[in-house]
C-alpha cells in the first residue's frame, strides 16, 4: 500500500439544480387546487443531460412536468417523453413543507440519509442493474409561500461516500485514452450525418454508440432503447469494436478479451474532474462487484455530438471500504446544494409573473 | 406594459382566432412559414442538432393547429459568456462591423468600420416597444432582484440558518466551489458566464418562428427579462425585444419581435437565389436562426450545420 497516500483523491464536482419557472407554477396551482395542508412527500422527475458545451456544466432541471399532473388537466401526452437524450429522468422526491419554520425545521440530515438508503438497497437488490438512473435519486426540500409568490428550496444530490476514498491512476480526454489504445477515433457522427474523414477509413475505429455515435439506422434503432440511460457499459473486443450494453450486460461481458468500460452521462464540464453521477456508480461498481480498479467514460458533448476531445476515460482505483458487504450498514452520505458556496438555502420570488395584483397592475 | 401594446396583442389574438392558419406556402414569395413547413422545419433542425427539441409546453396553453407533442422548440442551458453591450463597445473601439440596412432592422452585418454616431436621437424617439434603461456601467454585475432579497423585505436573510450539519464541503472527495474553478483566473468570465433557454414558437399572425430568451446567471438563478436585455444587441434591444407572455410556457420572457420577420427572411431567400443557390424551406430555421445571431450575438445556440447555401459571406 506504499505510495497510496501519494495518489490524488478523485474529487468529483458537484451537481447543480435548475428549476424552471413552469415547475414553482404547477407546484402553486397543485397546492392550491390538490393539497391543501397535505405535507407528505411528492415523487418527482428531474431532468439531465451530458455537459454540451466546454464551457457551461448541465443540471439537474425541474420542469412542470417534473410534477405529477393534476387529474383535470388533459394529459393526452405521456408526462415523461421517453427517448430524449435532452431528458435524462432522475428520480426525485419533494418534501413541501406548510410554513417557513417548518421548512428550516426539517432533520435534513436523516431526510437525506434515507434517500441515501434507498440507493443503498436498490444496489444490494439489484435494481440499480436495471434501471440505473435510480442511482442518480435526488432530494427537494421547499415552502412555497402563496401569499407573497416567493419559494424556499433546497436541493441535495445523495452520494454514498467511498471511505477511504477512491484514488485516481489517470485522468485524460478520451481521444487521447482512444488513441493510445491505437484506436482512430472518427468525430462523433450520427445516423443522419455522413461518416467522414476518408483518412481515418483503414484504422476507423466507431465508437458505436446511445444511437448519437450510430452510423447506420438499423445500428441506431438497436440502441434506441439506450438513449436517455445515463449510465452504461461501454466494451472494446481486442478487434477495436466497441458497444454499448447496459450495465446488467457486465457479468456476460466477463469471459473474453474485451475491455471495459464504465460510462457515464457526464453533467460536468471541468476537465479535471468527473461530474456527481459517477460517484454511486462507482460506490456500485464497488460493492456490487468487488472491483478495485475500474476505468470510467466521462460521456460529454460538444453542440449536440459526441467529443472524444472533451470526454474523459480514467482510472479509479478503491477499495472496498469496510462493512459494505452488509446491506444493513449504511454507507454514510453527503450532498446537499450549496448556494453559491453557502451552506443556505436558495430563494426565488415570482411576484412578478403570479401575484394576481401586480399582473393586474403591469397590464393596466 | 405600454397601452398600445395590449391593444395590438388583443387585436392578433382575435385575428388569430378568426384566420385559418396558412396552409399555402409563401416561403419564397413572402418569407413566411406554413404551420407544416415549421413543422418540417423544425423537425430538421432538432436532427441537425440535436440540442434542441420538441415540447408540448403547459396543457392548457396548447395550440390545436399544432400537433401536441411538438408545439415549440426548446434548447436549454445555452452559455452566454460575455454581455452583447461590452462586445458591442470593444467593436466600436475597433471599428468593427456594423448593421446594415439600419433602419429596417435587418440585422445584417457588415465587417467594415462604423463611423462613429450617436446614437442618442435614435434611443429618444423609440416607438411604442417596451423601452428598458440599461445602464451600461452595471451590466455586467447586476444581479436581479428575484432572489437577492434586496428590495424584496419578503425573503429573510438566510445567513442566519446557514448550517454545519451534513454538507458536503467536509467530504474530501468532493470538488470545491466549482463555478470558481469553472473559468480561468480571469475573473470578469466568472460573473459573466449565464446560461439562456432558447425557444422557438409558431407566430400564427405573422407567420413566422418566434425566438424567445429565458436567462439565468451563473448559479442558474432565473434573471429578470429586463437583464435579459443586456444579451441582446444594443440595436434592437430597445426596439425589436419585447417581454411579454411565452405562448407556451408560465411567466414573462423576452423575444424577438417577428414584426419584420417574414421581410427580412424574404431578403436573405432573395439574397440565396440571386446567387443561384435554390432555397429548401427545410433549412428555414438554420437561416432564421442565423439571422436572429445578429440579435444576440452572445448567446451560443446552436444551428449550425454543414450544408450548402453558397457562399454566403456573413
Amino acid at each position: 500500500m506504499a505510495g497510496h497516500e501519494s495518489r490524488p483523491v478523485l474529487q468529483f464536482a458537484p451537481f447543480q439544480s435548475s428549476v424552471d419557472e413552469g415547475f414553482w407554477h404547477r407546484l402553486s396551482s397543485l397546492k392550491l387546487n390538490k393539497l391543501g395542508i397535505d405535507d407528505s412527500p411528492i415523487p418527482i422527475t428531474g431532468f439531465y443531460a451530458p455537459s454540451a458545451h466546454p464551457q457551461v456544466s448541465n443540471y439537474l432541471t425541474l420542469l412542470a412536468e417534473s410534477l405529477p399532473t393534476e387529474p383535470c388537466e388533459q394529459s393526452s401526452v405521456a408526462m415523461v417523453i421517453r427517448g430524449n437524450r435532452n431528458r435524462c429522468s432522475a428520480p426525485g422526491i419533494l418534501y413541501n413543507t406548510n410554513t417557513l419554520e417548518g421548512f428550516h425545521a426539517i432533520d435534513k440530515q436523516s431526510l437525506l440519509k434515507a434517500e441515501a438508503k434507498k440507493v443503498w438497497e436498490s444496489i444490494h437488490s439489484g435494481e440499480a442493474e436495471e434501471d440505473s438512473a435510480i442511482l442518480s435519486r435526488f432530494l427537494l426540500i421547499s415552502f412555497a409561500d402563496l401569499k407573497k409568490w416567493s419559494f424556499h428550496y433546497w436541493f441535495a444530490f445523495p452520494a454514498l461516500v467511498l471511505d477511504p476514498p477512491a484514488t485516481l491512476l489517470d485522468l485524460r480526454p478520451a481521444s487521447q485514452y482512444f488513441s493510445i489504445q491505437e484506436h482512430v477515433m472518427t468525430g462523433a457522427t450520427r445516423a443522419q450525418r455522413q461518416v467522414e474523414s476518408p483518412s481515418a477509413v483503414e484504422n476507423r475505429y466507431l465508437l458505436v454508440s446511445r444511437g448519437i455515435f450510430c452510423f447506420s439506422s438499423q445500428e441506431a434503432k438497436k440502441y434506441e432503447s439506450l438513449v436517455d440511460v445515463p449510465f452504461f457499459l461501454l466494451s472494446i473486443s481486442s478487434n477495436s469494436h466497441a458497444t454499448v450494453r447496459h450495465l446488467k450486460d457486465w457479468e456476460a461481458c466477463q469471459h473474453g478479451e474485451q475491455k471495459l468500460l464504465f460510462g457515464f452521462y457526464d453533467p460536468c464540464h471541468l476537465p479535471n474532474n468527473p461530474g456527481w453521477p459517477l460517484r454511486n456508480l462507482l460506490a456500485f461498481i464497488c460493492s456490487r462487484w468487488k472491483l478495485e480498479k475500474v476505468h470510467f467514460f466521462c460521456y460529454r458533448e460538444n453542440r449536440g455530438f459526441a467529443d472524444l476531445g472533451f470526454s474523459l476515460v480514467g482510472e479509479a482505483l478503491m477499495s472496498v471500504p469496510q462493512g459494505w458487504e452488509d446491506p444493513q450498514h449504511i454507507p454514510s452520505a453527503v450532498g446537499w446544494e450549496l448556494n453559491r458556496g453557502k451552506k443556505v438555502p436558495r430563494c426565488i420570488s415570482l411576484a412578478k409573473s403570479m401575484d394576481p395584483t401586480r399582473l393586474a397592475i403591469s397590464a393596466a | 406594459m405600454v397601452l398600445s401594446q395590449k391593444f395590438h396583442e388583443a387585436f392578433k389574438g382575435t385575428v388569430e382566432r378568426i384566420t385559418n392558419p396558412r396552409t399555402v406556402s409563401a416561403f419564397k414569395e413572402k418569407g413566411v412559414l406554413s404551420i407544416n413547413e415549421f413543422i418540417v422545419a423544425g423537425d430538421n433542425l432538432v436532427s441537425k442538432c440535436p440540442t434542441w427539441s420538441w415540447e408540448s409546453g403547459e396543457p392548457s396553453k396548447r395550440k390545436s393547429y399544432l400537433p401536441t407533442e411538438k408545439q415549440f422548440l426548446i434548447t436549454r442551458n445555452v452559455p452566454c459568456l460575455r454581455r452583447a453591450a461590452s462586445v458591442e463597445e470593444e467593436y466600436e473601439a475597433a471599428g468593427g462591423e456594423f448593421l446594415l440596412d439600419n433602419e429596417d432592422n435587418d440585422g445584417w452585418l457588415a465587417t467594415h468600420g462604423k463611423p462613429k454616431e450617436t446614437k442618442s436621437d435614435d434611443e429618444e424617439n423609440l416607438p411604442s416597444m417596451e423601452t428598458i434603461e440599461i445602464s451600461k456601467k452595471n451590466t455586467i454585475q447586476s444581479i436581479s432582484s428575484y432572489f437577492g432579497g434586496e428590495e424584496e423585505d419578503d425573503i429573510p436573510d438566510m445567513a442566519g440558518y446557514e448550517e454545519a450539519d451534513n454538507v458536503i464541503e467536509t467530504d474530501a472527495a468532493t470538488l470545491q466551489s466549482t463555478y470558481l474553478v469553472a473559468h480561468e483566473p480571469d475573473d470578469d468570465n466568472i460573473l459573466r458566464t449565464r446560461t439562456y433557454d432558447v425557444s422557438i414558437t409558431y407566430d400564427k399572425y405573422y407567420q413566422t418562428p418566434r425566438v424567445w430568451l429565458t436567462g439565468y446567471d451563473e448559479s442558474r438563478m432565473l434573471l429578470l427579462p429586463e437583464d435579459v436585455l443586456e444579451d441582446v444587441s444594443q440595436d434592437h434591444a430597445r426596439k425589436t425585444v419585447t417581454i411579454e407572455d411565452h405562448p407556451h410556457l408560465p411567466g414573462k420572457h423576452a423575444s424577438v419581435h417577428p414584426c419584420r420577420h417574414g421581410a427580412v427572411m424574404k431578403k436573405i431567400i432573395d439574397v440565396l437565389m440571386s446567387r443561384g443557390v435554390e432555397p429548401e424551406v427545410d433549412k428555414y430555421l438554420f437561416l432564421f436562426l442565423k439571422f436572429v445571431a445578429s440579435v444576440i450575438p452572445t448567446i451560443e445556440y446552436d444551428y449550425t450545420m454543414d450544408f450548402d447555401l453558397g457562399s454566403s459571406s456573413t
